[in-house]
């Protein structure tokens, strides 16, 4: 009944349309986000786009009419169109205006539009980035509410939306998705944060969109659009950090011509082991003692490469993407797999900027087309990519459980490569996106093949392949100006196979006897799910309301249901199940929020229900042959509801000052299971950001000077799930302050920013060293420069 | 209609604020493993003889009920550390491990209690190298929660 109602609503407006010579059409962004706002104009006569992005514009007569396209934030364009005997129907991408870092206002003018989305989408820019550069992108973005990190030293971690994080938020890199973070939580993404342009994130889920994973979220990151005027053009970015010694910095430069492009950056990064204001550390109850309050092997390198070249004409568009990413870092001697041998503190403490054993080498290289094509009302886009993940963790040696005390002579595999894994995927997304009069109907395809291998003297996860497709239909549908209804069904198929994994060392058995265990038996899976969404949005500004309701799903991940092998990060012996249901999510998820030119407001609650949610749960036991006397963790499933709430709130207080507020909260609990009445691991505490910013009047030679001041309250967190600790309430300052110099004509970009201004001795709950009472980073004072240089940048400022 | 059914439980559940009500508090304490009493084996750098055994006697105790405990005896020839102790008990000089001693094994806590005597002894083989060792104890109550004890201790 109700899937007849929503076809029948959908279906309406296809007749009750009076024929009158217009031209009407669609206004968008590079990413299909429909503009509202936007002002559509020639001559004198002047209409604006709706929340949905479409205009309507009434003719007296045929003739050939110059239309002008501009919106705040956005490059402004102009289009030709002949109108004869009957209306016409145009299309019209509009490009933001990345590179330039106008205001000092938190987020972009662009981020206005996505109030005006049903779902909840925040976007921030490369200036956001700049000002709040952190350790990794993810640790930039966690200023945004409802976003935190699961991180691992001072250069590495994953996001995690609203308490969900790992395979629960998918990051999508230029349209495609990114396969890197199923592994552990001791790594991190593998993104240069130099070769963002824009960073969207969905909070909740959107897994009619990305399939698979969106449970939590989606990251999506976009590279800087392609250079506007023809010539060459490009940026020098520099960055230095107090704390960990950090030199790092990035050239970027692109040439254009009438209809082709070409952009090439390098990025470079270098630090050492970082500070925390502790002399002593207590690694499960071990005292260690830091040599100069520096985290023993936490030092690291990364590189990246890019190079993209494109052809754009008016309809159709393709670029090349081609990157390399490479990192490699050390972990915190003393606590890697917590049996910390081979720890040496004369040659880990002899110099900081060293990566010395144990550590991670990470590769991420990419191979990307993208291309659209605009044909009367359709429009065409479709994704080609390879990537090639290659992960490395090395240490020496030692024999874990019943390993033999030598490293034998025949082994193949080096003593020094702890874990390897390997993999190889390939993906393919195809959309087309239909106009009519108040639709925009979206129909797609994505599929992907992936290919994981594995080595190294350990074992957790089995080599594994898996084939993914999904099918999905989105329809945006403009019920008035003011109010839009979106409907959205999903079909996936995932096929996953396990490859036989068998010791290469002999285990005494309990009931007698020797045998080189099978840890791994080959075996297959397949899973299918329907999942639905349906979202209103009402946006009579200043005032908005948004509301969505949907099913998500998520196919379990070959660690859930294969891994048999010992983690010596957490003495836990892991133990997947290969018999896990795919989880389904319902949720609801809800906004509403007021923007005039003093006040943006915004509240976001969100409900979300899980019928089976995967979970590592610690049980009492421990395990002989498989554990080497181990506790055993099992991945279990079992009912969770969780609930919580954003606010979002700033006030222009004039004279160029502004105050904001952001704040979070989140409930998760476990209906069921061994664990009922837990939390979920990984539950981020309330918290609340108060802010202040003062911003100067623009001068001859001093632009866009601000300074900023953070303070961010975290509540303690006692509700807490084993292995988890209790973690303890903080308060952490920061400083932030920025300029445009204009030396002659050259513009110089200055940001610095002090973290952690009072050098506070803070946990943070989510952090991967929680668990063995490693306290954060110390004082960080990071100073940026950039300067821009060629023809575009004439045009923007 | 199962699915809205699904969704709507915990929806009436928040709004009735009737889910946070009947909370039980769920039990966030670890077990704990005592080594310090009288009689309690074996102690940071006890030393123990090749071809004779090694007696473990310990007290452990939880607020709720206990789960499992197991012993890991294995070599530190190599000095690595992760004795939850202080005293590093003057260790020998480092040497390459030829047979060394290990020692696994795991225990069931019978009837979940709170509190509980570990009496236990493990042969040592005659022809196990000799040398520093790491006695680790690790304890579960029932709901998961795991405590690490790591001993030094010296084989003769």
């Amino acid at each position: 009944m109700k899937y007849f109602v929503l076809l029948l609503l959908w279906l309406l407006p296809a007749y009750g349309f009076a024929q009158q010579l217009h031209i009407d059409g669609h206004v968008f962004d590079e990413d299909q986000v429909p503009l509202a706002g936007a002002d559509v104009s020639f001559g004198d006569q002047r209409v604006r786009t709706d929340a949905a992005g479409n205009f309507f514009l009434p003719l007296s007569g045929p003739g050939r009419f110059e239309l002008t396209f501009s919106k705040a934030g956005f490059r402004t364009q102009r289009r030709s169109v002949a109108v004869g005997q009957t209306s016409v129907q145009v299309r019209v991408r509009l490009l933001a205006l990345n590179r330039q870092l106008k205001d000092v206002k938190i987020l972009g003018t662009r981020d206005a539009q996505f109030r005006e989305q049903p779902m909840n989408l925040r976007s921030v820019d490369a200036g956001f980035i700049t000002r709040n550069l952190g350790g990794s992108l993810m640790k930039t973005l966690e200023r945004l509410p409802g976003v935190k990190t699961i991180g691992i030293g001072s250069g590495q971690s994953k996001p995690l939306i609203r308490g969900l994080g790992f395979n629960r938020v998918v990051v999508v890199e230029k349209g495609v998705k990114h396969e890197g973070q199923q592994w552990g939580a001791d790594h991190g993404l593998e993104i240069d944060q130099f070769a963002a342009g824009r960073v969207d994130i969905v909070k909740g889920a959107a897994s009619f969109l990305y399939g698979s994973d969106a449970i939590g979220g989606v990251v999506r990151i976009e590279p800087p659009a392609a250079p506007t005027v023809n010539g060459v053009s490009g940026e020098v970015t520099g960055i230095a950090k107090g704390n960990n010694n950090l030199i790092g910095g990035s050239v970027q430069t692109a040439v254009k011509g009438d209809k082709w492009f070409a952009d090439g950056r390098f990025s470079y990064q270098d630090y050492g082991d970082y500070k925390v204001p502790a002399s002593q550390v207590n690694v499960y109850n071990y005292p260690v003692d830091l040599y100069r309050n520096r985290l023993r092997n936490t030092a690291g390198e990364e590189r990246g490469l890019h190079l993209n070249a494109g052809y754009m004409d008016s309809t159709f568009r393709s670029t090349f993407f081609i990157s390399n990413v490479w990192s490699k870092s050390g972990f915190f001697a003393n606590a890697h797999g917590l049996e910390p041998r081979r720890v040496d503190a004369t040659l880990h403490d002899a110099r900081s900027g060293d990566i010395l054993m144990p550590s991670q080498q990470v590769n991420h290289f990419k191979i990307l087309n993208r291309s659209s094509w605009q044909t009367g009302k359709q429009l065409f886009e479709a994704e080609l990519g390879f990537q090639r993940n290659f992960r490395q963790e090395h240490s020496m040696y030692v024999n874990h459980g019943y390993m033999p005390p030598a490293y034998p002579a025949d082994m193949t595999i080096s003593p020094a490569l702890e874990r390897q894994f390997d993999k190889y995927v390939y993906s393919f997304n195809l959309r087309n996106t239909l106009a009519f009069e108040h639709h925009s109907l979206t129909v797609g395809l994505n599929t992907e093949n992936q290919r994981n291998s594995i080595s190294g003297w350990s074992f957790l996860v089995p080599a594994f392949r898996q084939f993914s497709a999904g099918l999905f239909a989105v329809d945006n549908y403009r019920l008035s100006s003011k109010l839009l209804l979106q409907t959205a069904i999903r079909y996936d198929h995932v096929n996953f196979r396990s490859f036989a994994y068998r010791d290469w060392f002999s285990t005494p058995l309990a009931a007698g006897g020797q045998e080189n265990l099978t840890r791994a038996e080959a075996f297959g899976r397949n899973f299918s799910s329907l999942t639905w969404s349906a979202g209103l949005n009402y946006s009579p500004m200043p005032f908005f309301a948004r509301f969505n309701i949907g099913k998500s799903f998520r196919v379990p991940i070959a660690k859930e249901l294969a891994a048999n092998g010992v983690n010596y990060h957490y003495f836990s012996y892991e133990r997947g199940n290969p018999e896990l249901a795919p989880e389904q999510s319902y949720q609801a998820d809800a906004g509403i929020g007021w923007k005039d030119d003093a006040w943006d407001i915004t509240l976001s609650p969100y409900l979300n229900y899980f019928s089976n949610y995967i979970y590592l749960n610690p049980t009492p036991f421990h395990d002989y042959d498989y554990g080497a006397g181990n506790q055993i963790f099992a991945y279990t499933q079992s009912r969770v509801l969780r609930y919580g709430l954003e606010l979002e709130l700033s006030r222009k207080l004039g004279g160029g000052r502004s105050v904001e507020l952001l704040g979070e909260y989140l409930y998760a609990r476990q209906l069921s299971g061994d664990k009922k009445g837990f939390t979920l691991p990984f539950s981020p505490p309330p918290s609340v950001l108060f802010s202040a910013t003062q911003a100067f009047r623009s001068g001859r030679w001093l632009q866009n000077a601000f300074v900023s001041a953070d303070y961010r309250l975290t509540a303690a967190q006692n509700n807490i799930v084993p292995p988890e600790r209790k973690t303890p309430s903080s308060g952490v300052a920061d400083l932030r302050a920025g300029a445009t110099l204009l030396a002659g004509r050259q513009p110089v970009n200055l940001n610095l920013q002090i973290r952690n201004l009072l050098n506070t001795k803070y946990f943070v709950h989510t952090s991967f060293y929680r668990l063995i009472d490693l306290p954060e980073m110390g004082r960080d004072i990071v100073l940026s420069i950039s300067m821009p240089f060629g023809h575009h940048q004439k045009k923007n400022n | 209609m199962k699915k809205t059914t699904k969704l709507l439980i915990p929806l009436a559940c928040l709004i009735l604020a009737g889910c946070s009500k009947d909370e039980t508090p769920v039990d966030t304490t670890y077990p704990v493993i005592d080594l310090a009493y009288q009689g309690a084996s074996p102690q940071q750098c006890g030393t123990f003889t090749r071809g004779q055994k090694i007696s473990f006697k310990a007290r452990f105790s939880d607020n709720v009920a206990l789960g499992s405990y197991s012993i890991d005896v294995h070599h530190n020839f190599d000095h690595h550390s992760h004795s939850t102790e202080v005293n590093d008990c003057a260790l020998e000089p480092k040497k390459t491990a030829v047979k060394p001693y290990l020692l696994i094994r795991n225990f069931p806590i019978e009837g979940s209690p709170a509190s509980y005597e570990a009496v236990t002894e493990f042969d040592i083989p005659a022809d196990a190298d000799p040398g520093d060792y790491h006695f680790l104890v690790r304890l579960t109550d029932r709901e998961g929660w795991q405590t690490l004890k790591g001993i030094s201790i010296k084989i003769k």
